[in-house]
């Protein structure tokens, strides 16, 4: 087994490890959890180094190139007569998924250190579903793909609930029924894709070799596009996510907002927009006018919201917008803000749902006219609720800004099939958002931490314990380190995003804007 | 000896019917002993025989490699729902009322169904096809009835009459292909029928009669009623053997009588297909009884099983027989977990269920593990095998119907979670006990959970069913 397989099945392992462990030990049953996903960072670290090295020597060559090119590949057949292989490998943009994955598990682990009510179900929950989001990023079998695919939504019922506060079942539900529709229509999409090649494989890089007929394409590609953009919380099909995120228990929110809603962008550039460069080119504007929607309408929805988690969906709702933005502008600045907020926005709101749920843990409310005061008795959290937040508004020398300003120079330099003055004009409607956000992150925080303290209760809480603070400390590090040089960063994904520009190219007359 | 399983079963029932005669009644639980091991001497039978092809008494009676894997299909079946009935027969039972009489003859009369069921799949002339349907089908109604209370009786009754009306419709579009063609063998009625207004007449009626026995839409009807009254055991039987003679009974028709016109007949099937699994899950969403709820599980179940028979592909049938496998292990594992929760608490509405996951967590697991298979949660079995079939529609250029296929799975899985969320979410009930599972039932369970998993995920079950079976309908469309 190779450094891809080891990757998925880790956290595999270690849910098995946690199964065996009897419930009542559930000291024991999270020392193996964070055992396990802490292996899983340093292995991920490992990986990263390796890749490193070998893909930066390629930047050059894949200038040109068409074809994806996957390190550390391992393959081996599974379903022989239907062509499905068990066919997992790395690019740049598995590469970076997998390290904000890698992160985001170990943070939330520490996140979840007091869950003492069915500690052992929780863990083998959770990991099973870290499993399943590896596997998507890390398979380029379509099959595959789709199997961890469902592997990764599927717990989240359970999780919500079980561990989770409010309405959960029904949030659950929403959930669980979105999604899965969204992942119907993939199929249907798939099956169609499979059937047109003709060449009997679900492999994506050989798949992607196809210029399929454009009828075809026409009606797959939203398809597609729709079925991970319900995952990527695309507007009307958000509305599974502020429930969603709301009802989930810390761990799992972060997890979701974090890195599932990023399976949702991943799959449209990766899948989509690569498998059907044409259907793209038709269908781009009308996907970068949903966008818009998404962006505007999530930062205002966020700012008439008095929850603090209904208040963070919804500002996520606004900056997983951005990715699919970045997506739907097709062009190389755009492709490229889309991972970089990806990434960034993972760690943010992986930050964000880690503090809520340590400040709900205290105050034991989530309502922010009811908080006030809360730097005084918690500088810890509170400082990196205002990490996270000014990451959020884009401020330079965190990710975010790095990100936003990739996606809006991407929508607004456009590429050569789109309308350019409809690109401009969305994009110019969507950098509203920009405002909007910094109003409502301020006014947010502001309200929570600072002025004198409204509630005497608030006078005996106690600041962040060394796991809560090894948990953010860990997201907040990420997002500055990111933010402060992102050229190495691009460096990781640059060399992958080249053959997804290239191909749009080959399939018309487009210029690469760089 | 080709018939070997065959008269092994017949065999073995006609042994337990004078057994039972002489047996005091305490010692009785052996006799569901006697008709494991004459199923398991069968399955050895089948397994033995594997690569041999032959006929019988003219080319009434054949043996090839579909036919082989139908009556492999059988035996598991029945093998799996005697090791089910045991408990209920024989098992430490808390509520005795619920126990069944005369255990003999309810073994034998499985038997015989099985029996008929296996000489389906060899038929190859009108007559032998008709009888053996019938062989299979007359025990059921007996079997359905075999509570003898109300409910049961009123069952039967109804399965009596919408069965016999069933055979009517068959034996009508059976008479006028022979009436067409003069031939009683099925393939050479195959070779010589050409399209014209009687014979899609003709084949409307034996759509209908196939309908009927694999619950399609709008002949699903009976299941319900039957299901929700039938011991549950017996309802096990019937979700999974009944439904895949009558797949074997659509082999027999659409491959051997109609090969040359089913290209044809694609439409029809899908629209059937695509009502038939969406009538099931609506209905499936408001049911309280878990017996009636399985019941229009299974009908949507049918309704992806016919994807297979769109557009002639070869890869159509080895992925309905690997379907209809998966559906048999996974169907039987909820049912055991049925079988045992109404045996062991008289319960069978789906909001008993709660808190199950607390006292019984591996029993809950099962039931999780089943449901989702059925659903069509990767990685278990379920998925694989519904993904195959959506692939055969969709290479068929049915895009739609995989649509339609694929938003129903979405909705099943609401309703398999409504169970799953009585047995994890909810909070245990006050009269909510661990309870106890005997031998025989938690080995079967184990095994067809574990079956449920493993086959999708080791290639070699589904690569050699297509080996075997893959170019076995050529002769039939060329």
């Amino acid at each position: 087994m190779g450094l891809v397989s080891w990757l998925i099945i880790l956290p595999f392992l270690t849910a098995m490890a946690v199964l065996m462990v009897p419930a009542k030990n559930w000291k024991a049953i999270r020392w193996i959890s964070l055992t396990g996903t802490g292996m899983h960072l340093m292995l991920t670290a490992f990986t990263t180094m390796k890749f490193w090295a070998l893909a930066s020597q390629d930047i050059p060559a894949m200038k040109t190139a068409t074809m994806t090119k996957l390190y550390f590949v391992e393959r081996v057949t599974w379903f022989q007569t239907l062509g499905i292989d068990y066919f997992v490998g790395l690019d740049g943009i598995s590469m970076s998924m997998v390290i904000l994955t890698s992160i985001i598990i170990f943070a939330g682990t520490l996140a979840s250190w007091n869950v003492e009510e069915r500690t052992k179900e929780f863990f083998v929950l959770l990991l099973t579903l870290v499993t399943g989001v590896f596997g998507v990023f890390m398979s380029f079998d379509l099959f595959l793909f789709f199997m961890f695919y469902e592997v990764a939504v599927l717990p989240m019922y359970l999780l919500i609930g079980i561990w989770g506060t409010g309405p959960k079942e029904y949030a659950a539900m929403k959930l669980t029924l979105m999604l899965m529709v969204g992942s119907a229509l993939i199929l249907v999409g798939m099956l169609a894709v499979y059937h047109a090649s003709g060449l009997h494989t679900f492999d994506l890089i050989r798949l992607a070799t196809v210029n399929y007929p454009a009828s075809l394409q026409t009606w797959v590609f939203p398809m597609f596009f729709l079925g991970f953009g319900v995952l990527g919380a695309l507007y009307p099909f958000h509305t599974w996510s502020p429930d969603g995120h709301a009802s989930a228990p810390t761990a799992v929110s972060m997890l979701h907002a974090g890195v599932l809603m990023k399976l949702g962008g991943y799959g449209a550039l990766r899948i989509a927009v690569y498998l059907l460069p044409e259907g793209a080119k038709e269908w781009g504007l009308f996907f970068m006018g949903l966008t818009t929607i998404n962006i505007v309408y999530g930062s205002f929805g966020a700012i008439m919201q008095k929850d603090l988690k209904y208040f963070t969906a919804y500002s996520s709702v606004s900056h997983c917008g951005f990715v699919l933005f970045g997506v739907a502008a097709m062009n190389l600045m755009g492709f490229k803000g889309a991972i970089i907020q990806m990434f960034s926005h993972g760690i943010m709101t992986g930050l964000f749902f880690a503090l809520i749920g340590m400040v709900y843990g205290r105050t034991h409310t989530r309502i922010i006219p009811d908080m006030g005061g809360l730097a005084k008795v918690m500088p810890w959290l509170a400082v990196c609720f205002y990490v996270g937040g000014m990451a959020s508004l884009g401020l330079p020398g965190f990710a975010g800004f790095v990100a936003e300003s990739h996606v809006f120079m991407g929508g607004f330099f456009g590429n050569n099939f789109m309308n350019p003055v409809a690109m401009k004009t969305l994009t110019i409607i969507a950098t509203v958002s920009i405002v909007v956000t910094a109003v409502y992150v301020l006014r947010g925080l502001a309200t929570v931490f600072q002025g004198p303290i409204t509630n005497h209760h608030f006078h005996e809480l106690t600041d962040a314990t060394l796991t809560e603070k090894l948990s953010t400390g860990l997201l907040v590090a990420t997002l500055a380190v990111v933010g402060f040089m992102p050229w190495y960063f691009i460096d990781l994904i640059e060399a992958s995003i080249f053959p997804f520009v290239n191909r749009l190219q080959a399939s018309g007359t487009m210029v690469a804007f760089h | 000896m080709l018939m070997l399983p065959e008269l092994t079963i017949i065999g073995t029932a006609f042994l337990l019917i004078i057994v039972d005669l002489f047996l005091h009644e305490h010692r009785k639980a052996v006799l569901g002993g006697i008709a494991m091991a004459g199923v398991l001497l069968a399955l050895g039978f089948t397994i033995g025989m594997m690569p041999q092809s032959g006929e019988l008494f003219g080319g009434r009676f054949a043996v090839d490699s579909v036919t082989w894997w139908f009556k492999l299909l059988f035996l598991l079946a029945s093998l799996i729902t005697l090791a089910i009935s045991i408990d209920l027969l024989d098992g430490r039972i808390d509520a005795k009322h619920m126990a069944l009489q005369a255990r003999g003859e309810y073994y034998a009369i499985m038997l015989f169904s099985l029996a008929g069921a296996m000489y389906l799949a060899s038929a190859r002339d009108l007559v032998t096809l008709y009888v053996s349907l019938e062989l299979a089908t007359i025990p059921l109604y007996i079997l359905t009835a075999w509570k003898r209370d109300t409910l049961s009786s009123e069952s039967g009754l109804k399965y009596v009459i919408l069965g016999a009306l069933a055979s009517a419709f068959l034996l009508y579009g059976l008479g006028l292909m022979f009436g067409l063609t003069g031939e009683m063998n099925l393939e050479a009625i195959g070779r010589s029928v050409t399209p014209s207004p009687t014979f899609w007449l003709a084949a409307a009626m034996v759509t209908a009669g196939i309908s009927f026995k694999l619950t399609l839409f709008p002949f699903h009807m009976w299941a319900a009623e039957v299901y929700q009254g039938a011991p549950a055991p017996v309802t096990a039987y019937l979700s999974v053997a009944s439904k895949a003679a009558g797949l074997a009974l659509m082999f027999q028709v659409f491959y051997r009588m109609m090969g040359h016109q089913l290209m044809a007949w694609a439409w029809p099937l899908a629209i059937l297909a695509a009502l038939t699994m969406t009538v099931g899950n609506l209905a499936a969403i408001v049911q309280n009884n878990i017996k009636r709820f399985m019941a229009f599980s299974a009908i949507s179940q049918a309704g992806y099983l016919i994807l297979g028979f769109l557009g002639n592909s070869d890869e159509g049938i080895p992925s309905m027989l690997y379907y209809m496998l998966v559906y048999i292990l996974t169907n039987l594992a909820a049912f055991a977990v049925i079988v045992w929760y109404s045996n062991q608490t008289g319960r069978e509405r789906i909001e008993e269920y709660r808190g199950l996951a607390r006292v019984n967590p591996l029993v809950a697991l099962a039931m999780m593990i089943a449901l989702f298979s059925l659903a069509g949660i990767p990685p278990l079995s379920g998925f694989v095998g519904k993904f195959f079939l959506f692939s055969i529609a969709s290479k068929a250029g049915f895009h739609w119907l995989v649509a339609v296929a694929a938003v129903n799975s979405t909705i099943s899985l609401y309703y398999y979670l409504r169970i799953i969320r009585q047995m994890y979410i909810e909070p245990v009930g006050q009269e909510t006990r661990a309870l106890s599972i005997s031998p025989v039932l938690a080995v079967t369970l184990a095994i067809t959970t574990l079956a449920t998993g493993a086959i999708g995920i080791i290639p070699m079950v589904y690569e050699t069913v297509s080996a075997q079976t893959i170019s076995w309908f050529l002769p039939f469309i060329h």
